[in-house]
């Protein structure tokens, strides 16, 4: 059976791969933008001599380069998406990029796609606070008061919906909390914001959906590989999770010292009406970066579950524990930041 | 066509500098965004969900035909400028072009050829020169505080690792490396709009020399990309110097204007004009004084800047909304332009002669 792993190069992308090798997958195509990119799959080839891995570079905004590369693969990973750069170009990295895959892979037949779509889908703002948020929570219906990565990742989800109605392929989606890992970001907005070289800790004590970069993978490469998902979407966290206050306590204690400023939510909703009737009123003088409806996504607390991918057969590979002092560990090797 | 009637506007071109567009409209009285429109229909419909347009299209002519539109924003890359005109004009549509105008100064007369014989107006987003300073500046200069120009200086700052900067670095097909004179005939429009309506009539001597600073190579045809650019040009008896500079730091954004009375300096980055003086006191006092007069200068720029801030007119695009608000207004009464058309034709006259010399096996065409 052939793989094709899209993003192969990526954070996560690298730990796909790896993981299918370790479930005995022999034959991967692995797709990256630039072969500068693949020195960590050079390095993962190395220790699978028996295995064939094939490292292809595509820009996913050229449909030409595509099909070839499709044709002949059983099974597409699609975890490329752009991560920054401004709505345009997000847009064509992570959604006309889709979009020009989904066209190859529909004149291909018999393809199993496999999406790692993202918890940003979620429609949040709605629910009340401390909500379990599990596969049936409904999907975003005002993207437009979003951020501009978790549009382009909702508009990437409903696409490959849309073509999944149309065409006769199977389709499995994933969609990850909060990745992290050697390699990561340090924080995630869930935990707070840096602000002019302070952290504001927005978090609290809200349940982060944190997923370690090995098991999230892990639960990729267990969906994909397990025939009866087709049509599925399942939400990707691990056991034992932390609170953003847990996170940053230990964060203190193993990786750096570091000032903190804790800001309550209702404190920070009110800031967000202030700052969204300002940016307002001001004709876009200071750009609206928090509105209530962002707050409340990103800062207002839910409940999850990983009940559903258990059900499949997912366990996490790696403890919470173990995860985030391997983390912090390679957080602590980081050289400094030179800006 | 009223005062008071709202203009239907349109955007061809969904791009990133069309968020800047669709931010000024957002807040322009007088007139509407009602509808986007990109040969990439995925990126027509981000543009038209994240500023409450309801309506988005990926062939122009269908928005020509279904939308009635009074002024349609270009934003496309310059290539199909000329063509996507011709469609808008022909539809009874004024047209607003981002710069470049075209690839070459003889597409750019046809370009307003075409506008005109149509009867509709076309204006190019120039906006830094309807930034505050430098409506400033042209006051000072309206009043006589410069005297005559003797010589101008314009330097443009460019990020080959900022976040446009990165996006033609790292693709070698991005539509800016694919132009006869790349990255400098995208950016050297506002270095030449500010040096040529300083300048007497008439084309100007044009004397360019760019090179390349960075050391890396890509291995592609991003090689191929001069960094840096000094250009040296006279008309009549005002000399003026030209500097496109990817490297020093800061990034910065300036004009310098040398007059027979006054030397003015224009900071658009930090929104200053300041007026150099020739000195009046004696000997020690002549050199003690200046710099506090200087201070005194910029503490005044720093306060109206805080009132500008205050009546909220202080916005990255504040000299968009000023220069639409200005063309906008001569559509309406059929009044003058707020850029002549010979001003735009002379600085892509001036930009061939510039890329003739820099890039002399390119040809006209991309």
């Amino acid at each position: 059976m052939k793989i094709l792993i899209t993003g192969a190069g990526g954070f996560l992308g690298k730990v796909i791969v790896e993981r299918l090798l370790q479930h005995g997958e022999t034959d991967l195509r692995a797709m990256v933008r630039d072969t500068s990119k693949a020195e960590g799959l050079r390095d993962i080839a190395s220790r699978y001599p028996g295995a064939n891995i094939e490292i292809v570079a595509v820009n996913l905004r050229h449909p030409a380069e595509i099909l070839p590369v499709v044709q002949g693969c059983d099974v597409v990973i699609h975890a490329a998406a752009a991560l920054k750069g401004s709505a345009a170009e997000m847009f064509m990295d992570s959604v006309v990029a889709s979009r020009n895959l989904l066209d190859a892979i529909v004149q291909v037949s018999g393809i199993r796609v496999v999406l790692v779509s993202s918890f940003g889908v979620f429609g949040v703002a709605v629910l009340d606070r401390f909500a379990l948020v599990d596969e049936r929570t409904p999907l975003e219906d005002r993207p437009q008061n979003r951020d501009i990565y978790s549009y382009s990742k909702l508009r990437q989800e409903q696409l490959f919906w849309e073509y999944r109605a149309k065409h006769p392929f199977e389709l499995v989606v994933l969609r990850p909390g909060v990745i992290y890992g050697p390699g990561g970001g340090h924080f995630s907005t869930r935990v707070g914001l840096n602000l002019f070289g302070v952290f504001v800790h927005l978090g609290g004590s809200n349940a982060l959906p944190l997923t370690y970069v090995d098991n999230c993978a892990e639960a990729i490469v267990v969906a994909a590989l397990n025939p009866a998902t087709d049509g599925q979407v399942y939400n990707v966290i691990d056991d034992e999770l932390l609170t953003a206050s847990q996170y940053l306590r230990q964060y203190k204690k193993q990786v750096k010292p570091m000032r903190s400023i804790p800001v309550p939510f209702v404190v920070m909703m009110q800031l967000s009406r202030l700052v969204e009737r300002y940016s307002t009123r001001s004709k876009g003088q200071l750009p609206a970066i928090f509105t209530p409806y962002k707050t409340r996504v990103m800062w207002g607390g839910n409940r999850f579950s990983n009940a559903k991918l258990k059900s499949i057969g997912w366990q996490p590979i790696i403890s919470t524990k173990d995860a985030l002092a391997a983390t912090f560990a390679a957080f602590r090797a980081e050289p400094p930041k030179l800006k | 066509m009223t005062q008071e009637q709202e203009l239907r506007v349109g955007i061809v071109g969904c791009g990133k500098i069309a968020d800047g567009h669709a931010e000024v409209l957002n807040f322009l009285p007088g007139a509407k965004l009602v509808a986007v429109c990109d040969r990439e229909i995925l990126l027509a419909e981000q543009l038209a969900v994240r500023f409450g347009v309801t309506r988005w299209y990926d062939d122009l002519a269908a928005m020509l035909a279904a939308e009635n539109l009074d002024v349609v924003h270009i934003t496309t890359p310059p290539a199909v400028h000329l063509a996507l005109t011709r469609q808008c004009v022909e539809a009874g549509a004024h047209v607003f072009l981002e710069k470049p105008l075209t690839l070459t100064a003889p597409e750019s007369a046809e370009l307003i050829a075409t506008v005109e014989e149509h009867g509709r107006k076309m204006s190019i987003n120039y906006w830094p020169n309807f930034d505050p300073p430098a409506m400033h500046f042209k006051q000072l200069l309206a009043e006589g505080t410069i005297g005559d120009v003797v010589h101008v200086e314009a330097f443009i700052g460019y990020d080959l690792s900022g976040a446009y900067g990165q996006a033609l670095m790292g693709d070698p097909s991005h539509w800016v490396n694919r132009l006869p004179g790349k990255l400098f005939q995208n950016m050297m429009d506002h270095i030449f709009n500010r040096i040529v309506p300083l300048f007497p009539a008439g084309d100007p001597e044009v004397h360019a020399y760019a090179y390349k600073r960075r050391p890396a190579m890509m291995g592609n045809a991003t090689d191929e990309l001069l960094d840096e650019l000094r250009v040296v040009m006279k008309s009549g008896t005002v000399s003026a110097y030209g500097t496109l500079c990817s490297h020093a730091r800061p990034v910065a954004n300036t004009m310098k204007v040398y007059g027979t009375k006054n030397t003015v300096e224009v900071d658009f980055n930090l929104r200053t004009v300041i007026v150099a003086k020739s000195q009046s006191y004696p000997s020690a006092i002549g050199r003690l004084v200046p710099p506090f007069q200087m201070a005194s200068q910029f503490l005044a720029a720093g306060r109206r800047n805080l009132v500008a801030f205050r009546r909220n007119e202080f916005q990255f695009f504040a000299g968009m909304s000023t220069l639409l608000e200005l063309f906008y207004a001569a559509i309406r009464t059929g009044g003058p332009l707020p850029i002549p058309y010979e001003e735009i034709l002379s600085v892509a006259r001036v930009m061939d002669d510039v890329i003739g010399q820099v890039y002399p096996n390119k040809g006209g065409a991309a």
